[in-house]
């Protein structure tokens, strides 16, 4: 028992759980309010790397490190949320991937402050259960997801939750009925992207060091296929489709069926393309994802955009 | 009733060189309800979007007079505008695909206390607060599925019209409401128009192409052709205008 | 070094090194400006064709000249395969914009691993004969190398006159503009559009050849340029084959120069926060 629970099972479900949360972030900003980040994982590392240097550099506990982190998080994405949110979704996207670009690079370029791709840590945990100890923090990881995707349940069938539904649907009539949609916009998208660096924050223990590639484009392609697969618009879409690639990948293929060490490399390059394949199926065939759209009245069906208001 | 005003001045437009809409100096909103009529191409929905800020005016001033207050709506943005009881309709359709039509309604009813990003628990609130007006607007406007979504284009266009009508707002511009409506829903919008201006002091201006409309409805009339404003008058001068019955009457008719 | 010299060797080891990545662009925009969307599984166009030409140089042992054309022409040809098997249908299904570009990472992430998966994840360098050392302007290059780059040069010239200034090019924009219109005056619009896919390919294909010479071949090859390939054709005025080359001039140029005074990330950086800054202020309306 003592095996499984301090082992590589726990490490690998320990991250599964925040992949979880980072698609469920993904799934309020892009599958509700539309705003297309392919810059998540940046935000998320940068969450990581600066809870690991305020615990490394200033001698701050633990948890006051994550809560700082989780602010200064919310702090830089207010000046990329204000450049990105008025452009159109190609923009958003580009613009985005151009962050997590400059991200990124400052990451491995400033090796006096982060270590470049050496590696920044060691980040140890914040308490000492012995054999237990990956075991107890699994699951306080585990609570705070369950209270996120509790938030984002609520969240959707809520004036704020229809109002952002709103803004994605058909923002200028929405600005026509006196919704301030940028504002709207802009403390959503900080509010989630300092989740996202809460849940960066509390994952460096997890990975006891952290690494450069966790801010790349990697993770943030992962995301992003985990929430097309699983179903972008609805809540448990990004869980879903965790659990059918970082699950199916990282958990099940390594612990349950082993792989020798010598086809490591190939299963590392066989799972992208078979990403690259699914994202090009579910894209090409099922938009939806595999838990489909909501449940909408059983009349309506979507025919088609109609023109948006001139101007 | 009338401190509400709009007070247009050398207001222009132009599209590629083309000039659009051409104001020298315009009072609207004297009246409870006003008609703007004139030809396809005359720069009426143009006229609108400008004020509303939906498009920008290349030079001159739009004033709004509410409660005492001046506010120069081309310096204000479109969500602004509308909080400040200027609101308008739409004549191409515009809907929320994905709300249903009690959605819609919710959304529009929903005060900003309601719509902070922490406020998951205000819908139960927000529902009780919003009922009795909600049915009262889905019982007066029979809907087909009024638990779902609105499915004609006359549905959608009345969704619309609710959903403004909820902001409360002071002063209404309708961009050819009642086209696509059967009768006796265009009767039933009017009849609440009348209804609005006596009990909520509403100031609403319509535009419209259905004469025997603007005729029976309006307290006073413009008429525009080629982007400028160059008739005004009670209803009954209006319609015996020369220019009026040579430049439109003829094609306008309903 | 005295700043006339330092402008003029920046000016033109830049417009040199960007000679590739000109190449690249007005293939990209090529699409762009035929279809509308942005298409970021265009980088691997450049690193199938890298990793072809050293398939055929290295491996096979072929002159590097003559491995270059078959190498070219099969990214041509992979890039009307990605047109009629993944891009066209979805448009005809009429997938949006957004879901275009994500379907775009999706195929890019398809080519890319699959050529990690048939090549394994070794460097590759090219096998050149008889090159020369030669020192151009202060910067050290081998006699291929330079004659890469006026290739790339010339050939991205070339392509920017067959656009606009031939009948077939014209035929392309005229498509490009109007479907509906192009197909009354008796284009064919499938024919086109394989033509123009075909070019593109090409023209990325070529762009990864030249810019593998410099260095080495690897998978990452076309995804390090996708960003500045995206920032070169926004720059540029997407669509605009014309900016597209200015663009790829200025950016080649810049890079220089803030890395011949910093550090090579730094020039990257700069490169990104110019892209963004233009991005907003061009508020692309694509």
């Amino acid at each position: 028992m003592g095996q499984i629970l301090s082992g590589y099972y726990i490490y690998m479900l320990s991250i599964l759980l925040i992949f979880i949360a980072l698609a469920t972030i993904l799934h309020m900003q892009f599958g509700l309010t539309g705003i297309a980040n392919f810059g998540l994982s940046g935000i998320w590392g940068f969450g990581m790397y600066s809870c690991a240097l305020i615990i490394l550099k200033l001698n701050i506990p633990f948890v006051l490190a994550v809560i700082l982190a989780t602010v200064l998080t919310g702090i830089i994405s207010l000046p990329i949320g204000r450049i990105i949110l008025d452009l159109d979704n190609q923009a958003v996207l580009v613009g985005t991937l151009a962050f997590l670009a400059i991200i990124e690079t400052l990451v491995i370029s400033e090796k006096w402050l982060t270590n470049g791709v050496l590696g920044y840590g060691p980040v140890n945990y914040p308490f000492n259960f012995g054999t237990y100890t990956k075991f107890v923090y699994f699951l306080i990881i585990l609570i705070f997801t369950i209270v996120l995707m509790f938030y984002a349940r609520k969240l959707e069938s809520s004036p704020p939750g229809r109002l952002l539904l709103s803004i994605q649907d058909n923002e200028p009539l929405s600005q026509s009925l006196g919704k301030p949609t940028f504002r709207q916009k802009l403390v959503f998208f900080t509010f989630t992207s300092a989740l996202a660096g809460f849940f960066g924050a509390i994952a460096a223990p997890v990975y006891n060091f952290v690494f450069p590639k966790y801010m790349g484009p990697d993770i943030t392609f992962t995301l992003w296929i985990a929430l097309i697969l699983g179903a972008r618009k609805r809540i448990f879409g990004g869980l879903v489709g965790v659990l059918a690639t970082v699950g199916l990948f990282n958990v099940v293929l390594e612990t349950v069926v082993p792989i020798p060490s010598q086809y490591a490399g190939i299963l590392y390059n066989a799972k992208y393309f078979l990403y690259g394949l699914t994202l090009i199926l579910v894209l090409m065939f099922r938009p939806s994802g595999i838990l489909g759209d909501k449940k909408r009245s059983k009349n309506i069906k979507n025919i088609g955009k109609f023109e948006k208001m001139e101007g | 009733m009338q401190e509400k005003k709009l007070h247009l001045k050398n207001v222009m437009k132009s599209f590629g060189g083309r000039k659009v809409v051409d104001i020298k100096d315009l009072t609207l909103g004297t009246h409870g309800i006003e008609g703007l009529i004139g030809p396809n191409g005359a720069g009426k929905t143009t006229l609108i979007n400008l004020i509303t800020h939906k498009l920008k005016m290349d030079c001159g001033q739009i004033l709004y007079y509410a409660n005492g207050n001046e506010i120069d709506l081309s310096k204000k943005p479109i969500d602004e505008i509308a909080r400040s009881g200027m609101v308008r309709t739409n004549q191409i359709i515009q809907d929320f695909q994905s709300l249903s039509i009690r959605d819609s309604l919710l959304l529009s009813l929903a005060t900003p206390m309601y719509e902070n990003f922490y406020n998951i628990f205000s819908e139960k609130k927000l529902r009780k607060a919003a009922e009795q007006e909600i049915e009262k607007y889905l019982d007066y406007f029979r809907f087909e599925n009024s638990d779902g979504h609105a499915l004609s284009t006359g549905e959608k266009k009345l969704l619309d019209i609710i959903r403004c009508l909820l902001l409360k707002p002071k002063v209404l511009l309708m961009d050819e409401p009642t086209t696509g409506l059967p009768q006796d829903q265009t009767d039933l919008v009017i009849a609440l128009m009348r209804k609005k201006i006596v009990e909520e002091g509403m100031t609403i201006l319509i535009v419209e192409h259905d004469l025997d409309l603007i005729w029976g409805v309006s307290e006073n009339v413009y008429f525009m052709a080629e982007g400028e404003i160059l008739i005004q008058g009670p209803p009954d001068e209006v319609r015996k205008n020369k220019t009026v019955v040579k430049k439109y009457m003829g094609e306008g008719d309903a | 070094m005295p700043f006339a010299a330092f402008l003029k060797s920046t000016f033109i080891i830049g417009l040199l090194e960007s000679a590739p990545l000109m190449l690249a662009a007005v293939g990209f925009t090529l699409i762009f400006r035929l279809n509308g969307f942005i298409n970021i599984g265009y980088a691997e166009n450049a690193t199938l064709g890298a990793y072809l030409a050293v398939t055929f140089n290295a491996i096979l042992g072929w002159n590097f000249y003559i491995s270059i054309i078959p190498a070219a022409l099969l990214s041509g040809v992979l890039s009307v395969l990605t047109y009629l098997i993944v891009f066209r249908p979805a448009m005809k299904r009429g997938v949006g914009k957004t879901e275009m570009i994500i379907l775009s990472v999706g195929v890019s992430f398809f080519i890319r691993y699959g050529i990690s998966l048939i090549w394994g994840s070794r460097l590759y360098h090219f096998d050149i004969a008889k090159t020369h050392y030669l020192s151009f302007f202060g910067m050290g290059i081998t006699s291929t190398q330079l004659i890469c780059l006026g290739l790339a040069l010339i050939i991205a010239l070339g392509l920017y006159l067959f656009i606009y200034k031939t009948t077939y090019g014209e035929t392309m924009r005229a498509l490009a503009d109007n479907e509906e219109l192009a197909m009354i005056a008796g284009i064919n619009p499938i024919k086109v559009s394989v033509l123009v896919w075909f070019l593109s390919g090409v023209a990325g294909g070529l762009a990864g050849i030249f810019t593998g010479v410099f260095t080495w071949v690897n998978t990452g090859l076309g995804w390090h340029m996708i960003l500045v390939i995206l920032l070169v054709a926004i720059i540029g005025r997407v669509g605009d084959v014309r900016g597209a080359l200015i663009a790829g001039a200025g950016v080649g140029i810049i890079t220089t120069a803030v890395t011949l005074v910093t550090q090579p990330a730094y020039g990257v950086v700069a490169l990104l926060v110019i892209f963004i800054a233009i991005l907003k202020f061009r508020k692309v309306r694509v």
